[in-house]
C-alpha cells in the first residue's frame, strides 16, 4: 500500500533540489473515476499529489511531449532535470525511451511507485453510473471501495481492474532513483491468450473485425500522442511534404494509420494500455499491439522495456533469424 | 406551433411513416453512438444519453468532397449537397441543437459556405429533451437548458409511455403530421414542463460567463494556462468531439488522372494548424494552442458574433485523457490576476 | 482481353543482386510473367515497410521484396534488417486481415536468373488465390 503523505514527502524532497525542473505525477481529477496527470514545479504543490486505483495516465508520456523550443541567443539552455513518479508498467516506458536515447539517464529522476492495479474507468462507469464529482478509489483486498457523490459502494476487484492490470508482471517499477513505498508481489502472468483468440478467425474475418473499427476512427491522435513512445517530432502520419497518409478519414487511410502506428511500436510498445484507454470511439488497440508483442517475443526473444542495457529490436539482427516465408 | 403526442411503443412506426426523408438517429456501434441514417425504423431508441460524436457530423461532415476534377479537362465537378433531400434529424439534444445557431454565424458571415447552408436547410431537427443530463453537462450556463428549443424545428418529451412533440416551426409542424401524430392534451403539456423542471434541478456544474470574454485577452501572459497545457496531449479530441468547433483544412486527392477537392476536420491542437510553408510555427507549444482554444471560443468568437462558442454539452470534459476541464480553466482564469491587455 | 484477375504486383529488387538477377533472366530470354512492376533499391534494407502498406492502398495486389543473400548483402548487413523488419510486417499484416501471400520475400543473387523467374512465378500465383486487394485500398468511397 502507498502512504500518500510518504510519496509526497519524497516529491518535495526532489522538488525542492536545485537541478529539479518539474516533477510528473498524479492529483485528483475534477470528476470521474480518474485522476488527472500533474505537472508540478514548486515544492510547495507536492501536497496536491495522490496514488490510488484512479491513476491511470503514464506519467512518463510527459517526459517527451515537453516541447524544447530553440533558447534565444545569450540565454542557456534549461539542463535541469525532470523527475517522474512512475507505476511498474509506466516504469517500462522510462526504460525503454533510454534503450532508445530519447534523454540520458542523470536527466531525469524516477520516483518508483509499485503499484496494484487501476481501475478501469469505463468498467466503473458501467457497474456504478456516471458522477460529476471525484471519485476516491480503495483497494481492501479483493474488493475495490468507491466513494461516489458522497456514497460508499463496493465492487470486486477482478470485475474492476484494468485489463492490463489482469496481467501484469511488472507491477514495481524497473527503474528507480528512489521506491516511495515497499515493492508487492507479482499476482500476474501473460499467456498472450487474447492473442491466440483473435487469431483463429479467418483473414476476411479479422478484416470484417479491423474494417469495422478503423471506420470509427476520427482520427484525433490521441493514440499517438499519449503513447510514451510515440515522440517523434515528425511523426509519418502527418507529415506532408511528402504525403504517406492522406487526412481524409476513410477507411484506408484509418488502416494505413494504424498500421503505420502498430508498425513502428513493433518491439517498443510496453503495453501501458493509454491507446486503448484514450481512444474515443473505443477502438481495440491493444489487440493490434499486442499481436507484435507477442510475435516479437516469439521470434526474436525480445521484450521491450525491461532491459536498460539492451538494443532496440530493430536496430539489431540475429544471423540465424528466423526467414521460413523467404523464397 | 402545434402539440403532438405518440405512443413511445410505436416509434418505430412513427419513424417509419416518413417515405421522403432521410431520417438520422443515433446508432451504436459497441458503446460508441452516432447520428446514421436510419435504415431500420425499429432500431431507434431513446435510451441513450447523447452521442460520442456531435450531430454536427451530419452538416459539416468529417470528410467532405467540394468539388472534383480531371487532368486534361479544365471544368470542376461541383459536389454540393443535394437541397432536394429532405433529412431529418431524430433525437438530436437541445444543446447540439443550439451549436448549429453559433456555428451558423461563421459559416454564412463572409463568405457562405454552400456545402453546410444546403444541408442545414434541407434538415428538420427533431430534438429530444434530456431527463438526465450527463454530468458534466453545463448547458444552462451558456442560455441553453434540457427543454431549449433553439436551432430546433420540433422537440419531443419522452415521458415513458407516451412522447409528447412540441412543434417550433413550420418544418418541423409539417413533419409532425406526415408521421401521423395525434394531438396532445394539457396532461403531456404539463408533464413535460415538470420533466424539463427536473432535468434543470440536476444539472450540477455551471459556471457564470459574466466577465470571461472582456477578461481572457487581458491574461495572455499569465503563467495559470500552464497548469492546463502542461498535461495537454495535443490530440483532437476536444474539438472533434466539440459541437461548435468547426475548422477543417482542405487537401487536394489524386487517384492517376481524377481527383478531388476534400475538407476534412482540422483542430487548432495539433502543431501543424499554425504551421507556415516557411517551417515557422507562431504556436509552438500546448500552451499557445490551449490559450488558444479557450480564447477563441470564449473571447474572440463572442466579439465577432455576440455569442460564446460553447453550449455546455460536456463532451470535452467527458472526452479528455487528461481531465483538462474547461470549467477549471474557467474559474481559475476569473481568480487569476490580470495584466495589461496584450494588443494584437 | 482476358477477363481473368490479372494481380499487379510491386517488385522492390536490390541493385547488386537481385536486380542484377532479374536483368540476367531477361538478357537470357526467359519468359517470366508480366505483372510484375520493378523498383530498384540500392538495398533491401532500404526498404520500408510502410512502403508495403502504400502500395496496398495504392492498387497493388501483392509486393516482393529481394535481396541479397544473408551474409552477401553489398553493405553487409542491410538485408539483415530487412529480414527481421518484413517479418513482422508480414504478420502485422496478416493480424489486419491482408493475406499473407500478398507480402513476399526472397533472396536473388546476380547470377540466379532462373530462380528470379520462379519467384516471380510464385509471387503472381500467391497474388492470384488472394484475389484482387480491395480492403483498405484506396477506393474513392465517399467521393
Amino acid at each position: 500500500m502507498v502512504d500518500e503523505t510518504i510519496l509526497r514527502e519524497k516529491a518535495r524532497e526532489v522538488l525542492a533540489r536545485d537541478d529539479v525542473r518539474r516533477l510528473i505525477g498524479w492529483k485528483r481529477g475534477t470528476y470521474g473515476y480518474e485522476s488527472a496527470p500533474a505537472v508540478l514545479k514548486d515544492a510547495s504543490q507536492a501536497d496536491e499529489l495522490i496514488f490510488d486505483p484512479t491513476c491511470v495516465q503514464n506519467p512518463a508520456s510527459f517526459i517527451t511531449l515537453e516541447e524544447k523550443l530553440p533558447v534565444p541567443r545569450g540565454q542557456d539552455p534549461d539542463t535541469r532535470k525532470v523527475a517522474v513518479l512512475v507505476k511498474g508498467c509506466d516504469s517500462r516506458a522510462v526504460v525503454q525511451q533510454l534503450v532508445e536515447k530519447a534523454y540520458t539517464r542523470d536527466g531525469v529522476i524516477v520516483l518508483g511507485v509499485p503499484c496494484t492495479g487501476v481501475v478501469d474507468r469505463r468498467k466503473a462507469q458501467k457497474m456504478f453510473g456516471d458522477t460529476s464529482e471525484p471519485v476516491m478509489i480503495k483497494e481492501e483486498g479483493d474488493k475495490f471501495v468507491f466513494i461516489i457523490d458522497g456514497e460508499t459502494r463496493e465492487g470486486p476487484r477482478a470485475e474492476l481492474l484494468a485489463d492490463k492490470c489482469v496481467r501484469c508482471r511488472f507491477p514495481n517499477p524497473l527503474v528507480y532513483d528512489e521506491l516511495v513505498a515497499d515493492e508487492v508481489a507479482v499476482w500476474g502472468a501473460d499467456e498472450f491468450a487474447d492473442v491466440d483468440e483473435f487469431e483463429k478467425m479467418s483473414p476476411p474475418e479479422k478484416w470484417k473485425f479491423w474494417e469495422e473499427q478503423f471506420s470509427k476512427c476520427i482520427r484525433c491522435y490521441s493514440c499517438r500522442n499519449v503513447c510514451p513512445m510515440c515522440y517523434c517530432l515528425e511523426c509519418v502520419v502527418t507529415k506532408q511534404k511528402p504525403q504517406w497518409t492522406r487526412r481524409s478519414t476513410d477507411v484506408s487511410e484509418n488502416t494505413a494509420y494504424h498500421i503505420q502506428r502498430a508498425w513502428h511500436l513493433s518491439g517498443r510498445c510496453i503495453e501501458c494500455g493509454e491507446c486503448e484507454r484514450v481512444c474515443p470511439v473505443d477502438i481495440p488497440i491493444t489487440t493490434l499491439n499486442r499481436k507484435m508483442t507477442r510475435d516479437v517475443k516469439e521470434l526474436f526473444s525480445y521484450e521491450p522495456g525491461v532491459d536498460v542495457e539492451a538494443e532496440p529490436l530493430l536496430s539489431c539482427y540475429n544471423p540465424q533469424d528466423p526467414e521460413e516465408y523467404i523464397m | 406551433m402545434g402539440d403532438y403526442k405518440f405512443a413511445k411503443d410505436k416509434l418505430a412506426e412513427v419513424v417509419g411513416a416518413l417515405k421522403d426523408y432521410e431520417v438520422f438517429a443515433p446508432a451504436a456501434v459497441g458503446d460508441v453512438l452516432r447520428f446514421k441514417e436510419v435504415e431500420d425504423a425499429s432500431s431507434v431508441s431513446f435510451d441513450f444519453k447523447n452521442t460520442n460524436v456531435p450531430p454536427k457530423e451530419l452538416m459539416f461532415p468529417e470528410t467532405e468532397t467540394l468539388f472534383k476534377f480531371r487532368v486534361g479537362k479544365t471544368d470542376i465537378e461541383p459536389a454540393v449537397p443535394d437541397e432536394s433531400k429532405k433529412r431529418l434529424v431524430f433525437g438530436i439534444r437541445p444543446c447540439d441543437a443550439m451549436a448549429y445557431t453559433i456555428v451558423e454565424k461563421l459559416y454564412s458571415w463572409d463568405y457562405p459556405d454552400p456545402y453546410f447552408e444546403k444541408r442545414r436547410e434541407s434538415s428538420v431537427l427533431f430534438g429530444l429533451a434530456c431527463s438526465e443530463p450527463v454530468p458534466n453537462c453545463f448547458c444552462t450556463s451558456l442560455g441553453g437548458g434540457p427543454g431549449s428549443e433553439q436551432g430546433l424545428d420540433a422537440l419531443m418529451f419522452d415521458l415513458g409511455e407516451t412522447v409528447y412533440v412540441k412543434t417550433i416551426t413550420d418544418a418541423g409542424d409539417t413533419v409532425a403530421k406526415a408521421m401521423g401524430l395525434e394531438a396532445a392534451a394539457d396532461a403531456e403539456k404539463k408533464a413535460a414542463a415538470a420533466q424539463e423542471k427536473d432535468a434543470l434541478g440536476k444539472i450540477k456544474r455551471s459556471i457564470d460567463t459574466e466577465g470571461i470574454p472582456e477578461k481572457l485577452p487581458s491574461l495572455y501572459d499569465h503563467p495559470f494556462w500552464e497548469q492546463f497545457s502542461d498535461r495537454c496531449l495535443s490530440c483532437g479530441i476536444c474539438t472533434f468531439l466539440c459541437p461548435t468547433c468547426h475548422c477543417f483544412d482542405i487537401q487536394d486527392e489524386m487517384e492517376a488522372f481524377d481527383g478531388r477537392r476534400a475538407r476534412m476536420w482540422d483542430t487548432c491542437m495539433f502543431p501543424e494548424y499554425t504551421l507556415h510553408t516557411s517551417g515557422h510555427n507562431p504556436r509552438p507549444t500546448r500552451k499557445e494552442r490551449t490559450r488558444n482554444r479557450i480564447s477563441h471560443k470564449y473571447s474572440y468568437f463572442p466579439e465577432k458574433f455576440d455569442v460564446i462558442a460553447c453550449v455546455g454539452c460536456g463532451r470535452c470534459i467527458n472526452y479528455c485523457p487528461v481531465n483538462i476541464d474547461i470549467l477549471d480553466i474557467l474559474e481559475k482564469s476569473k481568480q487569476a490576476e490580470a495584466k495589461e491587455a496584450k494588443t494584437a | 482481353m482476358s477477363e481473368e484477375y490479372e494481380p499487379n504486383i510491386l517488385a522492390f529488387l536490390c541493385n547488386w543482386c537481385s536486380y542484377a538477377g532479374a536483368d540476367l533472366a531477361g538478357t537470357s530470354r526467359t519468359h517470366y510473367l508480366p505483372n510484375i512492376k520493378i523498383i530498384r533499391v540500392m538495398c533491401s534494407g532500404r526498404v520500408n515497410p510502410l512502403f508495403l502498406v502504400n502500395a496496398l492502398q495504392q492498387g497493388a495486389d501483392g509486393v516482393l521484396i529481394s535481396g541479397c543473400h544473408p551474409g552477401d548483402c553489398h553493405y553487409l548487413e542491410g538485408n539483415f534488417y530487412a529480414r527481421r523488419r518484413f517479418m513482422l510486417m508480414r504478420k502485422l499484416l496478416e493480424h489486419v486481415g491482408v493475406d499473407p501471400g500478398r507480402v513476399n520475400m526472397s533472396w536473388v543473387s546476380a547470377s540466379e536468373g532462373a530462380k528470379f523467374k520462379e519467384v516471380i512465378d510464385e509471387t503472381v500465383a500467391k497474388a492470384k488465390e488472394a484475389g484482387p486487394m480491395d480492403q483498405f485500398r484506396r477506393r474513392q468511397l465517399n467521393w
